[in-house]
């Protein structure tokens, strides 16, 4: 157990029963995992973490835990039981909902009135908001609807000394005071614990038709993808698939039933020679099967939309010249998820050379998934930012006793 | 007054033709648009380059001299409002567009840049930078990027922060930083996220690069009269229902339309709710979905539905709602802007609530709204002339601020806190609140020199414990003071 006071395992336990309810408090090896039901036990917890120096990590249903830097927690702090939607308020189009809903249990809820949290995460089915929003996942979706922290117009978060804040509001417009709710997605746990989350929304999209097209390589798609994108068209989803041998582009659009003919008219004009197919939905699982692809490293690569086609050749290229396993799901904001099957030393090669050549256009590398001891070893997030001293600066402020996911992100912060 | 020692180390970092001292001129810059708080600075300086902005910066910070930056000074809640004695950095002349990268969308300007230029720049291609504030034909983009501005047309696309992917920000110890990146997600905490918005008491901005839009294939704007602007607000909440997302829906009630017509003749049906409904996107969506709003309207009462038939009624149907707040002084001698938010649904209720609250001390309310986001914007008219009605005008005002938040909304929207709104953001977040923003304060600012006194209700040196004020120790120990 990471504890700086001399406290036992046993002693945490009982503490952390006292606070949540000996069921609610289980040990396995050297973690206590503690459930918390409301944000106030969440600040009763962190006080006692924080005046006796233990590690916590917050836990939704856990499956983004392997990303970023491995940590030793002293407790584990499970939110799942924090899992309700507590306002959708259908008619200004926002909602509140606590951190440990799972995503498909809210949108189930915010589609009774044909709304929903534009985003696409991974695995819906398990993954809680809180854990997404501290992760920052979000997929396709993003290119017609922006990016995770563009729809979060307000939050609940409990610092390392069990203070509770608000931040931002329920409104959809609102610049009263600092954004905290931007500084806290994507910073893995480690500044706070958020414990709720407000919304804003956007129309279900009802009607909806995806297409694909084929070709061997991915420069082909150079003269499409580029088409598609400076076009009057707006997409919900367009990404570029690839493995060894294939490459697909998938456009999804979303309009209504009496435009469609027209949209796709205009599509098959873009994409010129290209055939397109309609297809099947399941095609947008694409980023989340490389995800699931057993012993991968999986890969988060930021680029430019302009330089997609050419990464993804030279992905192929260096697969094949290296004998690697690669599959690569592109979304066309620059976005590249990409699965490696190989050993770790080649998998640190491509990373590094990725780093350096993404360099000049201010694009990075995020190892997300690292199997086995590769991930303590591995620089998993290649943050080369000259405001890392500024961020380890925000870090000490907020969590001056190192309590809240230590090491975990960049600069280990 | 500033030191001349300090003036001279300032005229060091920006040459003579960039330091002004003299006090007529810097009576220039002893307020922004909001010119009912006044104050002199020590000194202004018009650096050239990020490399001027740092060594002003590094100045300031030797001598804790407090330093405020300023773009056009358009800004209307007291933002670029001066320190006593401080230092204003002018960033108007750097005003370069630096790159234009169409394949890629976005655009790399420094922070003086006007904000219709960036539009102007990408047009030939296509393209426009979306948020669009009343004041985008002057105001900059740096100030843009300080307040977090938006515009008419955010609820479709959003507000500065949504289109701003990097910065590069001089840090109120003189480093510079780069925060985001032109690609997405570029890792470490989303500080270009934090900085937009924080009314420039995290540094000062030398550099933005900014998202660009395709223009939509059609564009349609319709005005729809009704009797009040409840019926319009009505409206608008079953065209949300519909499942729809209008680029802007605007509502002006009788007064306002009345003060826009005086000064720009746009020739807006008489009524008691003007509803502007704006649509835009590939052309048979538009058209599929116009002919639902117009039923809705006709649903909802509507005495007179009218659609701009070309491009230039459609801009003059704008011009008269961009020109609403300057058309005031066409119908009363005075008046303050406010800027408040709401939930769509409290509409109805906080407009009568307004109407109650001004009727009962003797003043006019004139609304003109962001309806589609909640976002008012009540124009309290008075005339200073008349003893006791400036403070009678400015209690209504601040009254109005407390109904929003009351209504579950917000004190500003668009405008910021500033110096306007100090003691109502105390009224909306609670203590802890204040406190966790300080913590990014002061991981930015811990001697509280950028833009102090301002955003905040009570002035806190970094180091504070919360609760009532007591004198920080380096405050005591004369060290440090508050400024």
């Amino acid at each position: 157990m990471t504890t700086a006071a001399a406290i036992t395992r046993e002693e945490c336990r009982t503490r952390l029963a006292t606070i949540a309810g000996a069921e609610r408090v289980v040990s396995t090896g050297e973690t206590v995992t503690v459930a918390a039901s409301d944000v106030e036990q969440i600040a009763e917890i962190l006080r006692f973490a924080n005046s006796n120096g233990i590690a916590v990590t917050p836990c939704g249903s856990g499956t983004k835990q392997s990303w970023g830097n491995a940590v030793e927690a002293g407790i584990l702090l499970d939110l799942s039981r924090m899992n309700k939607l507590r306002e959708h308020a259908w008619q200004d189009m926002t909602c509140t909902v606590e951190a440990g809903c799972t995503w498909t249990v809210m949108q189930a809820e915010l589609a009774h009135h044909g709304q929903m949290v534009a985003l696409d995460p991974l695995w819906p089915e398990r993954a809680t908001v809180g854990g997404m929003v501290a992760a920052n996942d979000g997929g396709c979706l993003r290119l017609k609807y922006g990016s995770l922290r563009d729809l979060i117009i307000g939050m609940t978060v409990v610092l390392a000394d069990g203070t509770i804040a608000k931040t931002g509001g329920k409104v959809v417009k609102n610049v009263a005071g600092y954004d905290l709710h931007k500084l806290m997605t994507g910073s893995f746990g480690t500044l706070g614990v958020i414990s709720e989350v407000n919304f804003r929304l956007h129309p279900l999209e009802s009607n909806t038709q995806t297409w694909t097209a084929v070709a061997p390589e991915p420069f082909q798609f150079e003269h499409a993808l580029r088409g598609l994108l400076d076009s009057q068209l707006t997409p919900s989803s367009v990404q570029l698939r690839l493995s060894e041998t294939e490459c697909e582009l998938d456009i999804k659009i979303s309009a209504p039933a009496e435009c469609m003919d027209e949209h796709s008219a205009k599509l098959s004009k873009i994409c010129g020679v290209m055939e397109l197919s309609p297809s099947d939905e399941t095609v947008w699982q694409a980023r989340q099967e490389l995800h699931d692809t057993a012993n991968a490293v999986v890969l988060k690569i930021s680029t430019l939309p302009s330089d997609l086609c050419l990464l993804c050749s030279e992905l192929q290229d260096w697969a094949a010249k290296k004998g690697m396993e690669i599959a690569v799901v592109a979304q066309a904001n620059g976005l590249v998820t990409a699965a490696l099957k190989t050993a770790p030393d080649a998998a640190i090669a491509l990373i590094d050379h990725l780093r350096e050549r993404l360099r000049k256009v201010g694009g990075s590398v995020v190892a997300l998934q690292v199997p086995g001891p590769l991930r303590s070893t591995l620089d998993v997030w290649g943050c080369e930012s000259n405001a890392l001293p500024l961020m380890k600066e925000i870090k000490r402020r907020f969590d001056p006793n190192r309590i809240l996911n230590p090491g975990r992100f960049v600069g280990n912060i | 007054m500033l030191p001349q020692g300090h003036i001279e180390e300032l005229r060091a970092a920006v040459g003579t033709d960039g330091l002004i001292t003299g006090e007529s001129q810097l009576q220039t810059y002893e307020c922004d648009g909001l010119t009912n708080f006044r104050v002199m600075p020590g000194a202004v300086v018009l650096p050239r380059t990020a490399a001027e902005v740092q060594a002003v910066v590094r100045v300031c910070a030797r001598h804790k001299i407090p330093f405020v930056s300023r773009g056009a000074g358009t800004g209307l809640s007291g933002g670029a409002l001066p320190s006593a004695g401080g230092v204003v950095i002018s960033l108007a002349r750097m005003n370069r567009i630096l790159e234009v990268n169409i394949a890629d969308k976005y655009v790399v300007v420094e922070p003086g840049v006007i904000n219709a230029h960036v539009t102007q720049r990408v047009a030939p291609q296509g393209y426009f930078y979306a948020p669009d504030p009343s004041s985008q034909s002057v105001c900059t983009i740096g100030g843009n990027v300080a307040e977090n501005s938006g515009g008419a047309h955010c609820l479709k696309y959003g507000f500065t922060v949504t289109h701003t992917l990097a910065l590069e920000v001089v840090l109120p110890n003189g480093e510079i930083v780069q925060l985001g990146s032109p690609t997405l997600d570029a890792p470490g905490y989303d500080l270009a996220g934090v900085f937009v918005g924080s009314e420039g008491t995290l540094g000062v901005t030398t550099k933005v690069t900014l998202r660009i839009v395709k223009r939509p294939e059609v564009v349609q704007t319709l005005l729809a009269a009704f009797d009040s602007p409840q019926a319009a607000g009505q409206t608008v909440s079953d065209i949300i229902a519909a499942r729809m997302l209008p680029s802007a829906l605007e509502i002006m009630d009788t007064l306002a339309i009345e003060a826009a017509e005086a000064a720009v003749h746009a020739n807006y049906p008489m009524c008691g709710g003007l509803l502007l409904v704006e649509l835009d996107g590939p052309g048979s969506e538009v058209d599929a979905l116009m002919r639902q709003v117009l039923e809705i309207c006709r649903n909802n009462g509507a005495q007179e539905t009218r659609l701009a038939q070309s491009e230039a009624e459609r801009m003059l149907v704008w011009k008269g709602r961009k020109a609403a707040f300057a058309a005031m002084g066409r119908i009363s001698p005075n008046y303050i802007v406010q800027d408040g938010v709401i939930p769509r649904t409290a509409l109805p209720r906080v407009l009568s609530e307004i109407d109650r609250m001004a009727t009962a001390v003797g003043l006019r309310v004139a609304n003109v709204f962001h309806a589609g986001d909640g976002n008012l914007h009540p124009l309290v008219l008075y005339d200073r002339s008349i003893d006791g009605q400036e403070e009678k005008a400015l209690d209504l005002s601040y009254r109005i601020l407390h109904l929003c938040v009351d209504n579950g909304g917000s004190i500003t929207g668009e405008h910021g806190v500033g110096k306007e709104k100090q003691e109502a953001l105390g009224y909306m977040f609670s203590e802890p609140d204040l406190d966790t923003m300080q913590l990014i304060r002061c991981a930015f600012d811990p001697a509280n020199i950028s833009n102090p006194d301002k955003v905040f209700p009570r002035t806190r040196l970094c180091g504070d414990k919360p609760g009532p004020y007591t004198p920080h120790p380096l405050e005591t120990a004369g060290i440090a003071e508050i400024f």
